[in-house]
């Protein structure tokens, strides 16, 4: 229990510091407390879709269905991350550019991101028996992750686009106040640890229903 | 000023039903582990 509300103060407090304490970058104004939520969402995207493409390659390798259940729970989180990083970015687009979707090469790649990994899942859904369902995921799992870093990473640099520099931009320095660069670090700690969290009661809840599969015979 | 506080106390409100939510979760988790 004590992580968990240590966890839950950390949160907490880097919420009233970004809030009330922090300032605000000159070209963005009020928007920058997207910032605190928007990068450390697209920051748990690529940890659950990497997480997901390890423990997938592990269930390849050892057929054990305890990597496939972290492997499918953590894709759902990162898809959940995911979705989050998109509706915070629209907000943001909103009040920075006029409109919520612009279809800027960051907004297209996440989209693309987004019908990459509901694939994965309606993939799940789709196939009976753990063990196909299992090894076909993985396969899907593995290959997918592929174009992750070029969706996030590469196709957003390769186009003009209107997003803001990213933390570390092109001439490879952070240009950050350093009571920003804390709320954000924070911010970023605080998001892992909840990711860990909300996994490990996926992976729980995957266990006890393949328990009551199996009673049900 | 005034807004900071009021989207700061909205923020916390979901944060914080979030989170106790989390816990009951675990906790009907860990009952159900034991059965």
């Amino acid at each position: 229990m004590g992580w968990r509300i240590g966890l839950f103060l950390w949160i907490s407090a880097t919420m009233i510091v970004a809030f009330l304490k922090a300032p605000l970058v000159a070209t963005l104004e009020e928007t920058t407390r997207v910032l605190y939520f928007h990068i450390p969402s697209a920051w748990l995207t690529v940890v659950a879709l990497g997480w997901s493409m390890l423990h997938s390659v592990l269930y390849l390798w050892k057929r054990d269905l305890r990597h496939d259940d972290q492997a499918a729970a953590a894709a759902e989180l990162g898809l959940l991350f995911c979705l989050a990083a998109t509706v915070s970015g629209a907000l943001w687009a909103k009040a920075m550019w006029g409109a919520y979707w612009n279809w800027d090469p960051r907004e297209t790649s996440i989209f693309f991101l987004l019908l990459l990994y509901t694939a994965y899942l309606a993939l799940r859904g789709s196939i009976e028996g753990d063990e196909k369902r299992a090894r076909l995921s993985a396969i899907y799992s593995v290959l997918a992750f592929v174009a992750v870093p070029f969706l996030i990473f590469v196709v957003p640099r390769m186009y003009a686009t209107l997003h803001p520099d990213p933390i570390i931009n092109d001439r490879g320095k952070v240009d950050m106040d350093p009571l920003i660069r804390w709320c954000f670090t924070a911010m970023l700690l605080g998001f892992t640890g909840l990711f860990f969290w909300l996994q490990s009661l996926r992976v729980r809840v995957s266990r006890l229903e393949r328990r009551a599969q199996l009673a049900r015979g | 000023m005034k807004g900071n506080w009021v989207v700061l106390g909205v923020s916390l409100l979901v944060w914080g039903l979030l989170f106790f939510w989390f816990l009951r979760v675990e906790r009907r988790i860990k009952e159900l582990e034991k059965r």
